[in-house]
């Protein structure tokens, strides 16, 4: 835990048994409440209601189909977009239902990226491809866009690798860039929070923890949700993880107490790599 | 050897060599086809000698002149059906076919003849070939050239001689006078007499409207008035110029002395072009074919099709495909977006998709009938009542145009586009769109800077199936707006330019037209050739444009062919 | 199953995982933390004995054993560190992984604890006199039984027991203060025995540490299988952790 300096520790409720991160003291920026995902009668999500802290790395895990994607993608409405998925509760961003009829979906998913699996730059120019959610917003003053694409390629820790072939097609660029980029075209924009769905999946094992160290990077600045199958990944990058099984929210709680002594034994049993 | 054989089947190389057979086919006959076509066609052009001979027939003869167009051997069991006496020790015989033109004269442009009833066959020097613009050819000789009656030269003789000579250069500078004449005389005709008559149209119109509308305001129609006297003084200046440019051209004229040995007087403006064939030089030949391939492509038929270019008609295709194009485009990509993206998928779509796909199988005469009713008399007939009420009766959009050809021709090829867009649009990687929906992109921004640009190859690949499957396409067009024979072209410098009311030349109406509905099959022939090499060879050219923008639109999009 | 039951069952399987091979290498490293522990016992037990019969040849072979426990630290500590590497151990795992490398050091400190019982037997009976081996022999029983208790709590992953050893480390801390003060009275009587009383009081001290060690362990296996440590905490905080565990 860099944030957590040696001296700020207190050395007797070490003794007593205190974990030092703990969910009180975080401030909230995600709330779901009772969250249920429906695909045509099929329930997906089986109510949910999780806090997820801001500025912080939070990471979803579970085996295939247990609904963290359909959870993440709740937090964007990309849900919207599948037929007969149809949804109820709530999920309170910044204290606004983000499901409320008077939402504008284009509006909440600038305030709530999201970046997949597979990187997907656009077909055109690097520069393009992060000047692209700008355009969108009508951003027309060339040296502005030029400021926040610099910017967001620097953030993205992948300036120094393109900025001599900006004009240059995106699919030019390796499989780690081209996912930086994807990242650095989700931050151009300044959302709030930033989804990543199995960011680094596709990825060599280098970029894999470039992208890791730039998730650790920008975590001081969005509130980050990443979902990966990757317990290895969860355990490296996030501050609390969350575990998901059939649907169900199993367990959800501060990384390292989650990585070492799990409340759950379906949790044990997954991360331990045992028979469900 | 069993084991062999079956080894060898095993191994796919019977496939291999079967499926390259069948290819070499089809690249065959293909080339065949079109080498056969071009031959034929393009060989029209070339200047062929003029044969004079005796064709002696039952005991009389006569002197025939003409072109050799066809020999063929033709056996003698029909030749004596037809009670002409042939040998007995003869199976068959040599016949040529001979464009003896003079259609004036004798009524026939062709005639068959046995070879060997012809006797004395020469090639003159002096022989002439005239082309007219009616009547079809004159073979003959020259004998006298009048200027305003007065004979000015004259020849007896047949052979090439100074004074023959001298007497020819005299007819081609009348003629390049009378050719100058003639366009200084279609200009006005055509352009600005034309001009004139479209305005005083429209001033009819304008007044009609004005009465329709009970409009009594004696300021509009007294400008009407104004207007039209104006353009009346315009039309008699013009008339008196071309009374004086008639008389002008007139003026020259030749005696000529045709096959039958009567002399026959001759307009030197009724003449297109006029060349001695047997006396060209390879060179001048080649000359005198480029003029004619020049003349093919570039200008107006005459007599009926038959003579001339075929501009109108090539013009008319390709500005009619061109409309297509743009109106196929945009629809068939909106209706398969809307299939694709926005439409629940379930009952109605599925029925949908059938019928596009059905759509593709249905007969085009049937979409020919359904643009004549639907477009021309339900869709034209409204326009015309709200629109153009002023010219009724007679219609404006209510009758077949190119409007409605594009239109009908775009209906019938919209199942081929939303095929091949739908092809691209399912190549178009899912997570691209949610890539941008997720930056906050409406669907519809999504769509036009993300989807369109990189369907846009598959689309270009639709049209270019349109493209081919429109261009050759006549039986609709027969009932929506193609005609013989259109005065004026659909676009041209009266206001507003393009006339998409208008009715247009199509090359294969005119391949139809010409080869089978003309007065003079044999005479047409070639020319059926000929224009059917045209027509492939647009085709083939609108296609390579647009295969040109597709190579290039799919190098820009390569990468995610992945 | 409920969370009550995962508690007790949580240690109950290392053949559970999907990869065969990772059960296996984690039930070789737990049978040999076992057998070490079998060799340290039987070292503590010999060294005792050899004390008690003043038996030289006995104390001997108990030194010679140390070689293999020294072996089997290096091996252990060895396995621990490929299993890391290669299979990034999380719960239940990675605590066993832990508390063994840990529980491994103890063993090997035992041990040498036991060498030098032997060592003061041989220069025992080299001076002679066998006063305070009452005393000896109490704590002896207490700690080899501790040592006995707390291997049979790590076989079987039971906290109670690994508790109860935890506790008996305050009896034989009293023990070893009362035998001491016994000693001293001893030696201010007689000075003559001083000598010999010196080498019974490094024999009660290296008794007392085995004892300590045991307690550590016992405290790995609570932290192994509970999730929590007790390290440093009173007995009364442990009982309740352990209660709280069960």
């Amino acid at each position: 835990m860099s944030k957590v300096t040696t001296a700020s520790i207190d050395l007797s409720s070490i003794i007593k048994g205190q974990k030092s991160l703990k969910f009180a003291d975080q401030e909230i920026k995600l709330h779901t409440r009772d969250l249920k995902v429906f695909y045509g009668d099929k329930e997906a999500l089986h109510g949910i209601t999780m806090d997820i802290p801001k500025h912080r790395v939070t990471a979803f895990i579970g085996p295939s189909g247990c609904g963290k994607s359909t959870l993440l993608r709740c937090f964007n409405r990309m849900n919207d977009l599948v037929d007969n998925c149809s949804i109820s509760g709530e999920i309170i961003l910044d204290n606004r239902n983000i499901y409320a009829k008077d939402i504008e979906v284009a509006e909440l998913r600038r305030r709530v990226g999201m970046v997949f699996q597979k990187p997907n730059p656009f077909p055109k120019t690097v520069y393009e491809n992060v000047a692209y959610g700008l355009r969108i917003q009508g951003v027309k003053k060339k040296r502005v866009i030029d400021e926040s694409v610099e910017w967001a390629l620097k953030s993205a820790a992948l300036w120094d690798e393109v900025k001599d072939r900006l004009h240059d097609s995106a699919l030019g660029l390796s499989g780690g860039q081209q996912q930086r980029l994807v990242i650095a075209r989700t931050i151009a924009v300044k959302p709030d929070v930033l989804l990543l769905d199995e960011p680094a999946s596709a990825l060599d094992p280098i970029s894999t923890l470039k992208i890791e160290e730039l998730i650790h990077q920008l975590k001081k600045d969005f509130t980050i949700i990443i979902v990966t199958h990757n317990m290895q990944q969860a355990a490296r990058v996030s501050d609390y993880t969350a575990f998901m099984y059939m649907g169900d929210l199993i367990e959800f709680g501060v990384t390292d107490t989650l990585f070492t002594n799990p409340d759950k034994k379906q949790t044990e049993d997954y991360i331990t790599g045992r028979f469900g | 050897m069993k084991t062999s054989i079956s080894s060898w089947t095993k191994s796919g190389s019977p496939w291999i060599w079967l499926n390259a057979g069948a290819v070499a086919i089809c690249v065959i006959m293909v080339v065949s086809l079109i080498g056969l076509i071009a031959v034929r066609g393009l060989a029209h052009f070339w200047p062929a000698d003029v044969i004079q001979a005796t064709y002696t027939e039952q005991q009389s003869s006569r002197v025939v002149i003409g072109e050799v167009v066809q020999i063929e051997q033709v056996s003698a069991t029909q030749l004596r059906d037809a009670g002409i006496v042939v040998a007995a020790n003869i199976d068959s015989l040599e016949r040529k076919l001979l464009k003896i033109g003079n259609r004036d004269m004798g009524g026939i442009d062709f005639s068959w003849v046995l070879d060997r009833d012809l006797s004395e066959v020469t090639k003159p020097a002096m022989l002439f070939t005239a082309e007219r613009y009616e009547w079809g050819n004159l073979y003959g000789y020259i004998r006298s050239f009048k200027q305003a009656d007065k004979t000015i030269a004259k020849i007896d003789s047949y052979p090439k001689s100074s004074l023959y000579l001298d007497l020819w250069r005299r007819v081609d500078q009348s003629m390049q006078r009378a050719q100058q004449l003639k366009k200084k005389i279609l200009t006005i005709e055509k352009n600005q007499i034309g001009s004139i008559n479209y305005q005083l149209e429209r001033l009819r119109l304008k007044e009609r409207r004005l009465e329709l509308d009970a409009n009594n305001d004696p300021q509009a129609l007294a400008e009407i008035a104004n207007e039209r006297a104006q353009l009346q003084t315009d039309y008699h200046a013009l008339e008196a110029m071309l009374i004086e440019l008639y008389t002008d051209i007139n003026r020259d004229s030749i005696s000529v002395e045709v096959a039958s040995g009567k002399i026959v007087p001759v307009q030197i403006a009724s003449l297109v072009r006029i060349f001695r064939a047997n006396d060209l030089r390879l060179d001048q030949k080649m000359l005198h074919y480029i003029e004619k391939l020049w003349e093919f492509v570039s200008e107006d038929p005459r007599e009926a099709n038959t003579e001339g270019g075929i501009f109108p008609a090539i013009f008319g295709t390709v500005m009619m495909v061109i409309l297509m194009s743009i109106m196929v485009t945009p629809f068939g990509v909106v209706a398969d977006e809307d299939i694709i993206e926005y439409a629940k998928q379930g009952f109605t779509t599925r029925l949908i998709r059938i019928a596009v796909n059905n759509l593709a199988g249905v007969p085009s005469i049937v979409y020919g009938v359904f643009g004549l009713g639907f477009f021309v008399y339900v869709l034209g007939g409204s326009i015309d009542q709200l629109f153009y009420a002023e010219a009724l009766p007679s219609p404006t959009f209510g009758t077949g145009g190119l409007l409605w050809a594009s239109i009908t021709l775009a209906l019938l090829t919209v199942p081929v586009v939303i095929v091949a867009t739908e092809e691209g649009l399912s190549r178009i990687p899912r997570a691209l769109k949610e890539g941008s929906l997720a930056l906050g992109a409406t669907k519809a921004e999504t769509l036009f800077k993300i989807i369109l640009p990189m369907t846009s190859p598959a689309m270009m690949t639709g049209v270019i199936l349109a493209i081919a499957r429109a261009a050759g396409e006549v039986a609709p067009l027969m009932l929506v707006g193609v005609v013989k024979l259109a005065p004026t072209l659909p676009l041209n410098m009266n206001y507003p330019y393009l006339h998409l009311d208008q009715k247009i030349m199509h090359l294969g109406f005119h391949i139809y037209d010409v080869g089978f509905q003309s007065p003079n099959v044999e005479a047409s022939r070639p020319l059926v050739y000929a224009t059917a090499f045209l027509l492939i060879l647009v085709i083939a050219l609108l296609n390579l444009s647009a295969v040109a923008i597709r190579n290039r639109l799919r190098e820009k999009y390569k990468a995610l062919e992945m | 199953m409920t969370t009550d039951e995962y508690k007790v069952s949580k240690t109950a399987g290392y053949s559970t995982h999907i990869s065969k091979q990772f059960n296996d290498e984690l039930e070789q490293i737990r049978t040999e933390l076992l057998a070490m522990g079998g060799i340290v016992e039987r070292q503590v037990h010999q060294s005792v004995d050899a004390l008690l019969a003043g038996d030289l040849a006995m104390a001997e072979q108990a030194l010679a054993i140390d070689i293999q426990t020294n072996a089997m630290e290096l091996l252990i500590d060895e396995r621990c560190t490929s299993i890391i590497a290669r299979r990034q151990p999380a719960a239940s795992d990675l605590r066993l992984i832990i508390s063994i490398s840990k529980a491994v050091v103890d063993l090997e400190r035992m041990g040498d604890e036991a060498v030098r019982i032997c060592k003061q037997t041989i220069e025992l009976n080299i001076n002679g006199g066998s006063h305070g081996f009452q005393e000896v022999r109490h704590i002896a029983n207490l700690v080899r039984n501790m040592v006995k208790d707390v291997l049979t709590a790590f076989a079987r992953g039971d906290i109670e027991q690994a508790y109860k050893v935890a506790k008996s480390d305050r009896a034989v801390d009293q023990e070893y203060r009362s035998a001491m003060r016994t000693l001293v009275s001893l030696m201010m009587e007689d000075p003559r025995t001083i000598s010999s009383c010196l080498n019974v009081i490094w024999v009660l001290r290296s008794l007392e540490r085995i004892g300590d060690h045991s307690r550590n362990m016992a405290e790995h296996i609570i932290y192994l299988v509970s999730g929590k440590n007790v390290r440093h905490q009173s007995i009364k905080d442990m009982k309740s952790t352990v209660e709280e565990s069960i």
